[in-house]
């Protein structure tokens, strides 16, 4: 718990210190140090090590599986903040304030992953969406950011009026807000319980982007600055899926039947849209984004199936899709041109960056030796417990997906670049990169490291 | 634990370095410190192996895990070694020969560019590496591991010189016939893993003596399994059906082939089986299978050796036929005959690879021994450690090769009659080719170019002192299996090795040995009489009748062109001309056609106006809120 307190000082932390610190540097390193502290913090937490007690009984609870999913979170900051950080800069003048709308919105972060109490959770995804409005439209003088935030946040506010009334239709049923609690099998299966069930899954679909509700996403990514939209799309909704799932684990698996139809049809809805519209995308940042509304129809499988096999897929999912996603959009940042195109021939100019961007898009296409890999196959062997149409979906689809992630390693390695420009990257970067495929690689290797935590 | 058994791992470890070392410092490395290097490393393995060997003999053995290599449900498989009496012997072969091969490279490949010669060692250090690990491993996946990597290394030494088209052709030969072979041994595996739940060894053969004949593990598949190790050996041992490659094999430097084609690699087959005697000693279908083509192997490859004049392509033939013998006596149930004769084959055919590399290294490269003769004048080494080979492998008392054919000779004749009488027939072949091979090389008149006979020299120490060690042990290596009929209670092999590969033991009467022994020998006595009769002074001749069938080696290359290459050509055109493009790649395109088509339609979804979002978005929950509370109710 000591994590969320932590982060949101180091919020304002940083939202100060751009008054006493001139150079951006000291602040980009006070957000890394910062950042390597609340990763130590968690670790602690881990052997029940805590700087300071409370009591939350009720709205909290840090136990192994949120700690493992803030474990991620963190982890994949920081390597987004190594990699992307000084691309903020570009962005415009407010610096500091960008990273202190970061840290804040990690701490909303840490509140869904633990979440106890509908309120919190409610809390916590307002704390993360008000920010993330303020960075998509960041790029204040470009049209189409604006654009994005206004779309963005008048849907976002849409959704959340979902998500406040089946809370209080949850709270009308139950009275009480409590995620947990037991409660008297007639009250399970009331009208207004079913609402609420209901309601909670369309709003919780929005927010991670899945079809029907993901209309919102491609607008929104492709809109805001290229480095927003790799946090957003990213360690938002890798923690999001968590709080997703344990929502409906912890509370509502006692209605699986009711709600266990629909999440399979909007899994296929997903897989189908995602990936069938990613193949025809012109532009990588705009296939990105279709990518993330497909992987999120796999992460999805994991609510679907409420099982040992899932949670440990979504663990091992948020953390390689999130750190190779974080790799691709951070190589995006430095490219002029963001079509297909724009990678020609980069496997020339930058054998270091093609090789881990190679490595990155083939564990997103879940080639084997890579986490995506895994994290595919923890999902499809969860989903083949209850349905093996849906895993030969999942499949067919991923297949498909090979098509798009793989026109990016052709065109870096089997394409020439006409105009010949030079892309010149930051020499830390490519270091960055290659540590970021390495871990990916590992993460298909010895997926342990993860998952025994959650066990040890 | 012993002391020694714990320094194991180094065994395979020490090369492995080399590989790393040569492989990726080939372009910095002098040529000295290559060389040092790699006989170095295997230096380093020798030392070990004699402290195991010491503990084994002593008594000890031990399986040693290191780590999990595989762990899944209900499948362990640990990446342990093995160490006891079968393995520590091979561990001995293969370091001990495989060092003195080292040494005499060092001074063989000195014409080679440092980073062709760093690479060669490379190569090499790999290679015995994998071996090392081969016999090792306490379980089939290790070994096949092992199995693996000596192919590889195979391939990639038979076509070191691979800017030769010819040689990359053999290479290749070498690795797909092997192939062939790793399947049916993968697929042995499999079926052990699925019917036995495990890879080791002692699990294996436990379970199996166990469930022997229940439906856990049928007669069937005993003999399934069986077979398909025996097939894999034959991919790796040279037999019949799959042993043309091994005489292509000679296209790799000379001291490859003595260590890779003749001393180690091709007796991994012999090994497997004598490991898993357990399961073989119960299935006698496939026992007499393996006696049969053993013998076959024998006399084919021995044929075609009597009409051969590349001086490596008759040892290659030589090696076939003599492998051939030592899957007889595996048929026969005489493992220890078997590894008896690996043991002293090794010796004196490394010693003749090695002393047909200084010839060569003499003529300047050349291979033909119808331009050579009356070479022991200037290769008074070279000639006497030859003769000294000849003799071995003729299998002539006292020297080795006397006392492993033997007992060879005389497991066949307990076993099968008639198979004695071939097997003896093909001892006879052996005898008669080897000094046809010595006559013609070092006896008569010179028979090659004026410049050649100026550069005619005795090759260097570095390459005359392993001759000199190897002949050595090929008079004495036989001693070391002294039948009991000549000396009381000397079988020291049979003593050792009996805990490990238990043979049958056969009551013979002692004139029975006498007259055996006596018939080999005094047979083998006319032959070389007759060799010398005949080739003393040798005048090329047009070779007729069988002699001409036996020169073309059986026609096996063709036949087998004929009737495997040609039609899986014929049938890889067809696929690539006609089922390629018009049922693969037309569906291939038309899925991914209808894939793009969808994702136009689908993308225009995604208009850009929040009205139109939202109005979906609703019109979605509505469908869902009316069917989950006026159907599904």
């Amino acid at each position: 718990m000591n994590v969320l307190f932590v982060s949101a000082i180091l919020g304002v932390l940083l939202m100060l210190s751009s008054l006493f610190i001139k150079h951006r540097a000291y602040i980009h390193s006070l957000a890394l140090i910062g950042l390597a502290v609340l990763f130590a913090i968690n670790l602690a937490e881990f052997n029940g090590w805590l700087l300071f007690e409370m009591d939350l009984s009720g709205m909290l609870r840090f136990d192994r599986y949120a700690l493992v999913m803030n474990a991620i979170v963190l982890a994949s900051f920081f390597f987004y903040l190594l990699l992307s950080g000084s691309a903020m800069e570009k962005v415009g003048p407010h610096y500091a304030d960008y990273l202190a709308l970061l840290f804040f919105i990690c701490s909303g972060l840490f509140m869904v992953t633990g979440f106890e109490s509908l309120l919190i959770l409610f809390l916590g995804i307002e704390i993360i969406s008000i920010p993330l409005y303020i960075l998509t439209g960041s790029d204040k003088r470009n049209l189409k950011s604006n654009e994005a935030a206004l779309k963005y946040f008048l849907l976002g506010s849409f959704s959340t009026g979902l998500l406040l009334l089946g809370i209080a239709f949850f709270y009308g049923a139950r009275g009480n807000f409590i995620a947990t609690a037991s409660v008297d099998p007639t009250v399970m299966s009331s009208s207004l319980q079913l609402a609420a069930v209901l309601l909670l899954l369309f709003a919780m679909s929005f927010k991670v982007s899945v079809a029907p509700f993901h209309f919102w996403t491609p607008d929104v990514y492709d809109g805001a600055p290229t480095v927003f939209t790799s946090f957003m799309a990213t360690i938002v909704k890798g923690a999001l899926f968590a709080a997703f799932v344990r929502l409906f684990e912890d509370t509502f698996s006692p209605q699986f039947s009711l709600w266990q139809p629909w999440v399979a049809g909007f899994i296929v809805l997903t897989l189908l849209i995602g990936n069938l519209t990613a193949v025809f995308q012109q532009s990588v940042k705009r296939m990105l984004a279709y990518s993330s509304i497909a992987q999120a129809g796999f992460m999805l499988l994991a609510v679907y199936a409420i099982n040992g096999d899932s949670k440990e897929g979504l663990l091992l999912y948020a953390a390689s899709y999130s750190l190779a996603t974080i790799g691709i959009f951070a190589v995006l940042v430095y490219l002029q041109d963001h079509t297909f195109e724009g990678f020609n021939g980069l496997a020339k100019k930058q054998p270091i960056v093609a090789a881990s961007l190679a490595i990155f898009f083939l564990s997103l296409a879940g080639i084997p030796l890579t986490g995506g890999f895994l994290a595919k196959l923890f999902m499809i062997k969860a989903a083949l417990a209850y349905q093996p149409w849906l895993a030969i979906v999942s499949v067919v689809m991923a297949v498909v997906s090979v098509s798009y992630y793989f026109r990016v390693i052709q065109a870096m390695y089997f394409r020439t670049d006409a105009q010949s420009s030079s892309i010149e990257f930051p020499k830390s970067l490519s270091i960055g990169l290659f540590i970021t495929a390495l871990i990916v690689v590992l993460l298909g290797i010895f997926p342990e490291t993860i998952l025994g935590l959650l066990y040890f | 634990m012993q002391s020694s058994f714990q320094l194991a791992f180094l065994i395979p470890l020490l090369p492995l370095i080399g590989f790393l070392i040569n492989g990726l410092g080939r372009n910095w490395h002098s040529k000295q410190w290559s060389g040092l290097i790699g006989s170095g490393a295997v230096l380093g393995s020798f030392v070990i192996s004699l402290l195991v060997f010491q503990s084994v003999e002593a008594g000890q053995d031990a399986v040693i895990a290191y780590f999990d290599f595989i762990h899944v449900e209900g499948l362990h498989i640990p990446f342990a070694f093995q160490l006891d009496a079968l393995s520590s012997l091979f561990l001995l072969i293969i370091t001990g020969i495989g060092l003195l091969i080292h040494i005499y490279s060092i001074a063989y490949m000195r014409e080679e560019s440092s980073s062709s010669f760093a690479r060669y060692f490379s190569y090499l250090n790999l290679f015995v590496f994998s071996m090392l690990l081969l016999v090792l491993g306490s379980n089939y996946v290790v070994m096949f591991i092992g199995w693996e990597g000596v192919g590889l290394c195979s391939y990639l030494l038979i076509g070191f010189w691979f800017k030769n088209q010819e040689y990359t052709k053999a290479a290749n030969k070498a690795f797909i016939m092997n192939r062939i072979g790793d399947l049916a041994f993968l697929l042995a595996i499999f079926w052990l893993v699925i019917k036995t739940g495990s890879a080791s060894f002692s699990e294996v053969f436990d379970f199996i003596l166990a469930n022997e004949g229940t439906a856990k593990f049928t007669a069937t598949d005993l003999t399934v399994v069986t077979l398909l190790l025996f097939i894999g050996a034959t991919g790796k041992s040279a037999q019949l059906p799959l042993y043309t490659w091994l005489p292509d094999a000679m296209a790799g430097p000379t001291p490859v082939s003595a260590l890779i084609h003749a001393a180690t690699m091709v007796t991994a087959g012999i090994y497997m089986i004598a490991r898993s005697h357990v399961i073989y000693s119960m299935a006698p279908f496939t026992m007499s299978l393996i006696s049969w083509i053993g013998l076959a192997t024998a006399f084919l490859a021995a044929t075609i050796a009597l009409q051969q004049f590349d001086i490596k392509k008759v040892l290659a033939y030589s090696t076939v036929s003599q492998l051939g013998f030592m899957f007889l006596a595996l048929g026969s149930g005489a493992y220890i005959a078997a590894v008896f004769h690996v043991f002293t084959h090794a010796f004196f055919k490394a010693l003749l690879f090695l002393g047909s590399g200084s010839v060569i290294h003499a003529m300047g490269g050349e291979q033909d021994i119808r331009k050579m003769g009356g070479l022991s004048g200037k290769l008074k080494i070279t000639y006497l450690t030859f003769m000294i080979g000849c003799l071995a492998i003729a299998g002539l008392p006292p020297l080795s090769g006397f006392f492993s054919k033997d007992a060879i000779l005389l497991n066949a004749f307990l076993h099968h009659p008639l198979q004695y009488g071939l097997a003896l027939f093909t001892a006879f072949l052996t005898a008669f080719y080897m000094f046809r091979l010595l006559f013609l090389t070092f006896h008569g008149s010179f028979r090659g170019t004026a410049a050649q006979q100026a550069h005619l020299h005795e090759s260097p120490a570095l390459m005359t002192v392993p001759l000199i060690l190897l002949a050595l042990f090929s008079i004495v290596s036989g001693w070391i299996g002294i039948p009991s009929v000549l000396a009381h209670d000397a079988d020291w092999l049979s003593n050792f090795l009996s805990p490990v590969v238990g043979s049958v033991v056969h009551e013979v009467s002692h004139s029975t040995e006498w007259i055996l022994m006596a018939l080999s020998v005094g047979g083998v006595l006319l032959t070389i009489g007759f060799a010398w009769y005949k080739f003393r002074n040798y005048s090329a001749t047009e070779s007729k009748g069988v002699f001409r069938f036996f020169e073309q080696k059986w026609y096996v290359d063709q036949l087998y062109d004929k009737v495997v290459v040609k039609p899986i050509a014929y049938l890889g055109k067809l696929f690539n001309e006609w089922v390629e493009p018009h049922l693969i790649d037309a569906f291939v395109n038309r899925t991914g056609k209808t894939v793009q088509l969808a994702g136009k339609q689908i993308r225009f979804l995604q208009s850009g106006k929040i009205g139109t979002y939202v109005l979906f978005m609703v019109l979605a929950m509505v469908t869902v809120l009316l069917i989950q509370f006026f159907i599904r109710k």
